[in-house]
Order: structure tokens, then C-alpha cells, then sequence
């Protein structure tokens, strides 16, 4: 009997033991005492060179890190983009003694990483072969061969790639967002694109890797599972005969936010979401009070975790949203501001109007005690959580170096978060959250771009391409239009071939104002000879252009200059009253791009290619067949120069239409020509062109 | 002289075996079924509480597809004693993290605290599992949530239906031929009725794994646990789905139009289920094909012809039989026919030309590097001590798998090659531009 009774009654017993512990549910259990945050320490040296050398004991699992950063000032690479990247790239792809395939046999056959970059080089193994790859990582770094047959590869890669981000709206939105608050002459707002990429040569490459790879600009940056001892001898074997250069340094114009909201729309076809970035340049210092009290700021708006306004509105309240974040960042350079999310495409304008309005509500009511404090702990937790990872003490110890900051900054760091207030962030908020001086860039379907108009500044939202490009709107050709049908109907508008054909010599006589200057015109033609303009100021002549015997003279003020081929060629086209038709013979190319409204008229655009590659694109009017624009680029030397015609008015004569009224702008000049009067088939004196 | 002879012998063993893993551990199971996994480790004082719940969307059913991710979403809206969006109110105010996720077979809660607030993450965690509140509001609210959360990470991404579509193919019978994000139709005809009962059949003490790592006691911990779990009712037994996917039914092929301008191919082989001797083959040949830049497929595919912009086979491991997935993105110009002649040569090596012994070195080398530096973080031990119980019943894996690597032969990689790597047992997609879509 006994023996059941025993298990009963401590059955009987754990029970009520654990009755009597049962915990209160109602309410969340208080924490324990704080633990103790600790940073862990690091050994900082200088090599000979003027390599600084940061090490991080952590010998929890047996692998070592090196990272190599080089500390320079960003590049401008122009009409190359996309060359410094793929310096830092291509280091990996051959050294004077080892082929690219060599080094990626011999990392892999250790289980290793190495990997190179425009300002740097990352290598990682099991402690047993850090020798191993030491040995290839200073091999890669002192000794890139940059074989040709690998940069071609590499553009080629290169080249796929920006093929297949044109249709991914998030690489978009980064890529369009960068060029428009930085700016495509700061080298944070330039953009590859395959002509740039097509540009750089493998001396642009060398030269890049000549002028910034040097030790007196870099860290290296040893982590894991070494002893300091070991890691310096490791430094000066590796990295000790490291040459030392001067690297040159570089100075910008900082980029500033817009005066006003400015709508940036990249239309996708077929995209399914909007993808949202408020964004904007800032100048904020990294490693200083002002960007902690911005970094508690952020962490208010939509920095991370769900409680953030931006999620609680877009996402908890509103449901328009996966996640919506903010993001201020602090750069050496130039920092900025992002917000965004992206949300379906019907709640495009609604998701930026709460986007701004929690932008502003920071700028004009002071947060509350709770939030901030809820915000600190946040940041308190993520900070403590941070020191999980070895790298991030390396990461401190480098600012430390970098920003010359006290030794202790980084300790003292959570007193300094604590002391952060309502005030300070009210201040900061006005300085950094700019909701009226923002570019409100949206990738997305076309339709959206309508319902945001309304929150550009001057309701005139730029549109891009996906490639940077101004993104021109054009309806399909109907069928049975082609180039030769426009060019057959523009004739036929201007009174048709029979009559234009007819005519053997002409003379027009107007105007040209040129805003500061205003000058007599007279154009003497006759078909398919000769062609002779003068211009006069008060009686006077000024200029005159004469074509006579396949030559193109200008003379003015005294001076003669011979006009090159495509002068010439234009002087004939000018010559043709039915030149439209005669396209084949002057060797012009047209093709017919699509409808686009031009000052609010459906005109065909049709690009026409010169014999030497230049440009023009000529819009012809699709109810009245009449050219009403035109868009020439001109290459000169690199640049290309744009100029724009516009056919402002026609005027009749006996039947026939020409242009009265012509407005012409390009190299920041604009001019308007009035034509009052044309004569058709006057007799000229018999050496009036020579 | 016997005595010399052992000690070489010795010698030689511990030259050839590899740096051995040795994370600690206990665990036990509550009297209603829920097990618990405890990793103590006082280098951070931070703690990662971690539930594991065996429900993926393998346990959903076709029309109610998207179901166990949905759930992911719901249990944070808040329970009998949590407000509702208050949980991640609870964590971050603590200055924690949190966040889950849902595959085909498990969904995975984790609340990173700091170590004082341990019991915290036990209390949320308990409440989550003994009575979350599944109501309408938090319903309505999610459900859009979780519409965009569809948008933005497959429909508005590039390719982004590479994983919907692959699956599709490959499965015709089993729930893996769904993707854990599910179908929004099967979302919007969903009945708030259908959610309720979904909790109480799968969030079970008797379905989950605890699992904790970090800086505690376990003996308090132990105590907490039981406390706050203890009285969670055990559920029914669950019922798993039984489909067994026939295989090697002949070649499936298929071109799906997309928005993309370059053309993808993928193919995916039916593979073994994880833990199985073959299996393990199968992932070294696919660590041969994929691993580094001297991968076979990176080597050949990539550099050396230059016919893809990537190419890579992955595997892709589950609970029932999972897939040898491989993808390979063609560079601009190239034919995509070329491209799969290309791929299939390289998988065709595997089954007729034997592994170099150099080579063979190289690929034990990457998985030894790889399995040692996988466990780094309290949250990723956490996560992977609850995997290997629950997959494999055994959760001293995270330090013993590797021995199962390196027990495999060349002899087997080939064989596994010849008996999986064959057309009959594959799906070959063409993923290939559409300008039609392009129209605004």
C-alpha cells in the first residue's frame, strides 16, 4: 500500500509547487538588473609604410579575417563610369603570377573568401590556412596584371547587368535617386551606362589602381581568431613592402535640396507597386552629437523595428505597405535623407502624403517623453546586440583613428544617447527633415503620374527613363504610316510636289531677333545651285553665307571661312523645295519613333540620321502633316550640342506654305526669324551667287 | 612497437578529421509535448528566445494556400493579455529585436533580448502559443500586408515569379507545388473561421521547439519554462501530408513570359529528402557545381564561355523531398538553347567523369570552412539546434553533420549523379522576354 502513496502525494506536492509559482499573466515580468554592456578592446599599429593596422582578438570560432580599406576621396569618373569599379573589381582576375583562375583555385581549394573592390580588399579563412591567403590577398593586392581578355569579360557581364536592371524598379529607384540629389557632376549622382562602360580602358583601369591603392591611405583590419603578436608579424610580412604615394585628394560642390518638392516619376510598364523615395542631399558629419541626435531622429520616423511612425501609419494603420523606412545617413562627403516604401499603385498619393506628414510632424511638435524613451532603449538594445559581431569593435576602433574621437567615445556612447532630448530632437528634425524641399521620386506604372503631380513645386514633375534619360511619352504609328508617308504628306501639306517643283529661284526677306541684336535677313535661292544669305544691321552688311559651285563661303566683318561637308550638305537640302523626297540622295536616314504631344498636338516623331552621325529628330503635326519641331545634336570634339527649332507659324504664297515665324534656341542662344515676304521665281542678275 | 603503431594511427586520424564543433546543449520535452532546446553561452549578454513551430505551408491545402505565412503575420497582433501590436512594443521597448519567418515545412518566431529580459521573451513567446487573439481587425489589416509583402518581394521583383512557377512544375501532387507566400485569391476567400481553427491544430505545445541561446542560467531558465509553458494544453496529434511526388516522370518543359530583358533558364531536379545518405552526395555535387568562383558552373558556364551573367545549383533542402535547383541568367545576346546545352554538359560531367583527387580535397575543404563559421550568432545556433531536432531528431548535428559530408564517397556523388541528375527527372523552365507586358 505503501508504496503508491509516496508517488501520489509528490504528484500532489509538485502540483501545488507549481500552483503556488504560477505566474501573473496580466502583465509583462520585470527585467532583472541590467547587465553590464562591455566593448571589447583592440590593438591599433602603424606599419612603416603608414598602413594602420586595427586587430580584434575573438577566438570563438577558428577563422581570421583581413580586411584592407582604403580611405580616398570619391571620383569623379565622367564619360568612364563604371571604370572605378571595375579596377577594384578585376584585381582579383590575374596578378603577374597567377592567372585569374589560378587564384580562384587556390581560395576555394582552402574553403576561403577573397574579394576585391574600388576601395578595398576582403579576405577570410580558418585560422590553419590564414598564411594561405594571406599570401594570395597581398599578391592581389601588390601585383593585379589586369589581363584584357578578363577586363572584356568582365564588361561584358557588366553590360547584361544594366540590361536587366532596367526593368527592376528598386535598382531604379536607387540609381534615379542618386542623380538627382547629387547631381550627375558629383560623383555620387553619376550613373553607368552602357556607352560609359564602353569607354574605359584598361590604362584608365591601371591608372586607378596606380593612384589610390597606397598604404599611407588604408586600414587593414584583422579580425578573429589570432593573437596580436601573430597579426603583426602577419602585417609586415604581407603588407610591409607595400609601397608608399601621394594620393590626390578632391574637393566637390556640396549638392543641395531642391528650392521646392520636385515629383521625380520613372514609369515601368507593368509595375504592380509604386516604389516611394523621399530623398534629398544633407550635410551631416558622421561621429558627432548632431548625428546621434539624427540617428535617434531616424530611429523615431522609420528607422527600424515596427514601432516607428512610418510603419505604425503606412503599414500597421493604413495596411498601403509591406514596410515603409526612413534612413539619415552622415557621410565624409555628403550625406542624405531617404523615406519610402513601396506600396500598391492606387495608394501611390495617398502613401506620400503620410510620408510628408510625418516628415513635417517632427519638424513642428516636439516628440513625447515615452516615444523618446522607448526610441533610446531601442537603440540601447541595438547597440549591446551589435557587440555580438567582432567586427563591429574593429569598426569602432577605425572611427576612433579616422575621426580622431576620444579613446572612450564608444563607451561613453549610451550616456551620450541618454542625454538626448525632445529639444534637441525638434532641432535637428528642422534642420535635416525637409518636407517642402524634397525630390519625391516614384517608380512605378505610368497611371500614378497623374495623381502625383500635385506635389511638385511648380506642377511640372521631371520624367525619367530608367537609364537617367528624359523619358519622352509616345503612342504607338498607326499602321500603314511610315517615315516616307509623313515626308510624302509633309510636301503635300506645303502645297505638293507639282507646285513646289515649279519653283526655279526664290527670295525671302524678314528678320532674325536675337534678344540683344536685331538683324535684316534676305535668302536668295535658286534650285539645286546656289544658295545666298545676307544679314545687315541698319543697312549694313553683317554677314552673308554664299553657296555657289559646291562651296560654302561665310564671310563676316572682313573675315572668310570655308564651310566643312555637312555644311554643304545642308546648304543643298536647303536648296531642294522637295528635298523631303530626295532623303536617299543627300544619304539622310529616317525612321518614324512613335506619336508624342508636342505643345499639345500629336506630331510623329522621326529620327533622321545624317552621313556623319548626327541626330535630328523632327516632329511633324499628325492633323495637318506640317513640321512644327526639330532637334538637332551635334557632336563637337566630347560634347554634343543640342539645338531646338520650333515653326512657330506658316504663311501662303500662291498656293504654297513656308514657314513665317521660327524660334531657335541651343549653346544659350535663342533667336526668333520672321520672314515677311517670299517671292517665288524672281530673276536674279546672272552673277548674283558669285 | 605496437604501442608506436597506435599512436600513428592516432595521428592519422586526427589529421584527416576536421575542426571539431562543440556546442552544448541540453534539452528535455514539458509534460505536454513541447520541447525545449538550451544553449548557454555569457560572451554577449544578449539572449535569443526561439520558437519553432513544425507548420509550413506543406500543411496547407489547395484554396487555402498562404495560410501558415498569414499566420506568421496574425500572431503578432496580440493575445488574451497582449494588446493588440503590442508585442513588438513589448521587445524593442526592452531594447530587443524580433521577427519570423515561414517555410514550406516550419514557421520560425525569434524575440533577440537583451539578457535581463529573458523571462519577458518566455512570457510573449507562452501567450503567443497558449492564446493569441485571431480576430478581424488584425485580419483585415494583415491580409493587405501581406498582399504587398506578395508585390514587393515576388511581383514587382525581377523574375520574381521564378520560385512560384519552378515549384509549380516540379510538383504536381505534393503542397510543395505552392510557395509559402500562397495565392492572394486564396487569401481574400479565407474565413476568419478557417484561421481559428488553423491555430488550434497547429500551435500546439506538442509542434514546437523552444529553443534559447545566449547569456542565462539554465537552471532559472528551466524553472521560468516551465512556469510559463507548463500549463499550455497539449493539442491533438498532427497529421503531416503523406503525397509522396512521383519522380522521374519524364522531362517537363515549359517558357514563361516575363517582363525581364534577359533570358533565364532554370531546372530542377527531384532530390532525396534531407539526412539521407544521398542526399548529402546530391549537396556536395551541387557545392562542385556552385561553390566559389572555380566552381564547375562559374568556371565553364560563366568565364570561360561566357554565355551567362550568373549560373549557379543550389540545393534547395526540405523536410519531404526537395530539389536541385539551378539558374543560370543568359548574357545579353546569347541563346538560351546554347545556354541549356552548355548547363546540361556540366551536369552530364558529373555521371561520366570521375572527380580528381585534388578536386575532391577542395570540396571537403569549402564544406569544413562553410559548417564551422555557419553557427556565429546566438540567434542562428538557436534557430539550428530547433532545425535538427525537428527534422532529424537529433540535435547534436549542428556539431556532428559534418561527419556525414565527409563519410561520402566519390563513388557515391557519381552514382547519385547518375541515378537524379537525368532529363526524366527534371524541369527546365525558360524564363524569356515578353514586350507585351512592357505596355503601360
Amino acid at each position: 500500500m505503501k508504496k503508491y502513496i509516496i508517488p501520489i502525494l509528490l504528484l500532489c506536492l509538485s502540483t501545488t509547487l507549481i500552483w503556488s509559482q504560477k505566474v501573473d499573466r496580466s502583465k509583462a515580468p520585470k527585467a532583472g538588473p541590467a547587465p553590464k554592456i562591455q566593448i571589447g578592446s583592440y590593438q591599433l599599429f602603424t606599419l612603416e609604410n603608414g598602413l594602420k593596422v586595427i586587430v580584434v582578438e575573438n577566438h570563438k570560432l577558428p577563422t581570421v579575417s583581413y580586411s584592407l580599406q582604403l580611405e580616398i576621396d570619391p571620383i569623379k569618373e565622367g564619360e568612364k563610369a563604371g571604370s572605378v569599379s571595375a579596377a577594384g573589381e578585376l584585381m582579383t582576375a590575374g596578378t603577374t603570377t597567377r592567372s585569374k583562375d589560378e587564384i580562384s583555385n587556390a581560395v576555394d581549394f582552402i574553403g576561403a573568401q577573397l574579394s576585391s573592390g574600388s576601395e578595398g580588399i576582403y579576405a577570410s579563412s580558418l585560422t590553419k590556412h590564414s598564411e594561405t591567403i594571406l599570401e594570395l590577398m597581398s599578391d592581389v593586392l601588390l601585383h593585379p596584371s589586369y589581363p584584357e581578355a578578363e577586363i572584356e569579360k568582365s564588361r561584358k557581364k557588366i553590360l547584361s547587368g544594366l540590361v536587366s536592371e532596367k526593368t527592376d524598379p528598386n535598382s531604379i529607384s536607387s540609381k534615379i535617386g542618386n542623380l538627382v540629389k547629387y547631381g550627375k557632376n558629383h560623383p555620387y549622382g553619376e550613373m553607368m551606362t552602357e556607352e560609359t562602360v564602353n569607354n574605359y580602358k584598361r590604362d584608365d583601369l591601371v591608372n586607378y589602381y596606380n593612384t589610390y591603392f597606397k598604404p599611407n591611405v588604408s586600414y587593414l583590419i584583422i579580425v578573429g581568431d589570432i593573437t596580436v603578436d601573430k597579426a603583426k608579424a602577419q602585417a609586415q610580412k604581407y603588407f610591409g613592402s607595400w609601397a608608399q604615394g601621394a594620393v590626390p585628394k578632391m574637393k566637390f560642390r556640396a549638392p543641395k535640396a531642391p528650392a521646392g518638392n520636385e515629383v521625380v516619376f520613372v514609369p515601368v510598364p507593368g509595375a504592380v507597386q509604386s516604389v516611394i523615395d523621399i530623398t534629398y542631399a544633407i550635410d551631416l558629419v558622421p561621429a558627432t552629437n548632431e548625428a546621434l541626435h539624427a540617428s535617434v531622429l531616424n530611429n523615431i520616423l522609420g528607422g527600424s523595428g515596427f514601432q516607428t511612425r512610418l510603419m505604425q501609419n503606412l503599414r500597421e494603420d493604413k495596411a498601403y505597405t509591406y514596410g515603409a523606412y526612413s534612413e539619415i545617413t552622415p557621410d565624409d562627403y555628403i550625406g542624405y535623407f531617404s523615406a519610402g516604401a513601396s506600396v500598391r499603385n492606387e495608394v501611390t498619393d495617398s502613401s506620400v502624403t503620410e510620408l510628408l506628414y510625418e516628415m513635417r510632424k517632427l519638424t513642428t511638435e516636439k516628440v513625447d517623453d515615452a516615444t523618446l524613451q522607448i526610441v533610446k532603449n531601442i537603440m540601447t538594445g541595438q547597440f549591446a546586440r551589435s557587440l555580438e559581431r567582432p567586427q563591429t569593435v574593429a569598426r569602432f576602433a577605425k572611427n576612433i583613428e579616422k575621426y580622431a574621437l576620444p579613446k572612450n567615445f564608444y563607451e561613453t556612447y549610451l550616456e551620450r544617447l541618454n542625454a538626448v532630448t525632445a529639444d534637441d530632437i525638434l532641432k535637428i528634425a528642422q534642420r535635416l527633415l525637409l518636407p517642402q524641399n524634397a525630390y519625391i521620386t516614384i517608380v512605378g506604372n505610368k497611371e500614378t503620374l497623374e495623381k502625383v503631380i500635385s506635389f511638385d513645386a511648380d506642377k511640372k514633375p521631371m520624367v525619367y527613363n530608367p537609364d537617367g534619360t528624359v523619358f519622352v511619352d509616345m503612342k504607338p504609328i498607326p499602321e500603314g504610316v511610315t517615315a516616307t508617308t509623313v515626308l510624302n504628306n509633309y510636301i503635300k501639306a506645303c502645297g505638293g510636289e507639282e507646285k513646289l517643283g515649279k519653283i526655279k529661284t526664290m527670295t525671302q526677306k524678314g528678320m532674325i531677333d536675337a534678344g540683344m541684336a536685331q538683324l535684316d535677313m534676305q535668302v536668295d535661292m535658286a534650285s539645286g545651285k546656289s544658295l545666298k544669305m545676307t544679314l545687315s544691321m541698319n543697312g549694313a552688311p553683317f554677314m552673308t553665307q554664299l553657296f555657289y559651285d559646291n562651296k560654302l563661303t561665310i564671310s563676316q566683318m572682313g573675315q572668310k571661312m570655308e564651310g566643312d561637308e555637312q555644311d554643304i550638305l545642308q546648304a543643298k537640302i536647303q536648296c531642294d523645295p522637295l528635298a523631303e523626297l530626295h532623303f536617299d540622295q543627300f544619304g539622310l536616314k529616317a525612321s518614324l519613333k512613335g506619336i508624342e504631344k508636342i505643345n499639345g498636338a500629336d506630331a510623329y516623331n522621326m529620327e533622321v540620321i545624317y552621313p556623319n552621325g548626327d541626330i535630328t529628330t523632327d516632329y511633324y503635326d499628325v492633323s495637318n502633316g506640317l513640321k512644327i519641331k526639330s532637334i538637332s545634336v551635334k557632336k563637337d570634339g566630347e560634347k554634343s550640342v543640342t539645338s531646338e527649332t520650333n515653326y512657330v507659324e506658316y504663311m501662303d504664297v500662291e498656293g504654297m506654305k513656308f514657314a513665317k515665324k521660327i524660334k531657335q534656341s541651343g549653346g544659350g542662344q535663342d533667336a526668333t526669324i520672321i520672314t515677311n515676304s517670299i517671292e517665288i521665281n524672281p530673276k536674279f542678275k546672272k552673277n548674283h551667287f558669285e | 612497437m605496437k604501442k608506436v603503431l597506435s599512436l600513428f594511427g592516432i595521428g592519422w586520424l586526427l589529421g584527416s578529421t576536421v575542426v571539431a564543433q562543440n556546442i552544448q546543449f541540453t534539452e528535455y520535452d514539458l509534460k505536454n509535448g513541447l520541447h525545449v532546446i538550451l544553449h548557454e553561452d555569457h560572451s554577449t549578454p544578449i539572449v535569443a528566445v526561439t520558437v519553432l513551430y513544425h507548420v509550413g505551408s506543406k500543411n496547407e491545402v489547395p484554396g487555402r494556400t498562404g495560410m501558415a505565412h498569414f499566420f506568421e503575420h496574425l500572431l503578432f497582433e496580440g493575445s488574451d493579455n497582449i494588446g493588440r501590436g503590442e508585442y513588438a512594443k513589448y521587445v524593442e521597448n526592452a531594447g530587443g529585436g524580433l521577427n519570423a519567418n515561414t517555410s514550406q515545412d516550419r514557421t520560425f518566431y525569434y524575440d533577440l533580448l537583451p539578457s535581463n529580459q529573458l523571462e519577458l521573451g518566455l512570457w510573449l513567446e507562452s501567450e503567443r502559443m497558449m492564446h493569441a487573439k485571431v480576430e478581424k481587425e488584425g485580419i483585415e489589416t494583415q491580409r493587405e500586408v501581406v498582399k504587398e509583402e506578395k508585390r514587393q518581394r515576388y511581383d514587382n521583383q525581377p523574375y520574381g515569379n521564378l520560385f512560384p512557377e519552378t515549384l509549380k512544375h516540379a510538383y504536381k501532387n505534393h503542397p510543395y507545388a505552392w510557395a509559402p507566400i500562397g495565392s492572394l485569391e486564396d487569401l481574400n476567400a479565407a474565413k476568419d473561421q478557417d484561421f481559428v481553427d488553423f491555430y488550434h491544430t497547429y500551435y500546439v505545445p506538442n509542434n514546437a521547439v523552444l529553443s534559447i541561446a545566449g547569456d542565462f542560467k539554465p537552471e532559472e531558465a528551466k524553472k521560468l519554462i516551465e512556469q510559463y509553458f507548463g500549463e499550455i494544453q497539449k493539442g491533438k496529434d498532427i497529421k503531416r501530408p503523406t503525397i509522396i511526388e512521383p519522380t522521374n516522370t519524364g522531362e517537363v518543359k515549359d517558357v514563361i513570359k516575363v517582363k525581364d530583358q534577359l533570358p533565364l533558364m532554370v531546372q530542377a531536379y527531384h532530390i532525396p529528402a534531407q539526412g539521407t545518405k544521398e542526399f548529402y552526395a546530391i549537396d556536395m555535387l551541387n557545392t562542385l557545381l556552385s561553390n566559389g568562383e572555380s566552381s564547375r558552373l562559374n568556371k565553364t558556364v560563366v568565364n570561360e564561355k561566357e554565355l551567362a551573367l550568373f549560373c549557379g545549383a543550389f540545393t534547395f533542402n526540405l523536410e519531404d523531398p526537395g530539389l536541385t535547383l539551378s539558374y543560370s541568367v543568359a548574357n545579353m545576346g546569347v541563346d538560351i538553347k546554347e545556354l541549356e546545352a552548355a548547363v546540361n554538359a556540366e551536369f552530364d560531367r558529373l555521371k561520366n567523369e570521375p572527380i580528381s583527387d585534388n578536386e575532391f580535397q577542395k570540396l571537403r575543404n569549402q564544406i569544413e570552412s562553410d559548417f564551422i563559421t555557419r553557427n556565429s550568432s546566438m540567434a542562428g545556433i538557436a534557430e539550428s539546434l530547433a532545425n535538427y531536432h525537428t527534422y532529424f531528431g537529433d540535435t547534436n548535428l549542428i556539431n556532428t553533420e559534418i561527419n556525414r559530408y565527409m563519410a561520402v564517397t566519390k563513388e557515391e556523388m557519381m552514382a547519385a549523379a547518375k541515378k537524379y541528375y537525368i532529363p526524366e527527372n527534371r524541369v527546365t523552365l525558360y524564363f524569356e522576354h515578353d514586350p507585351s507586358l512592357l505596355k503601360q
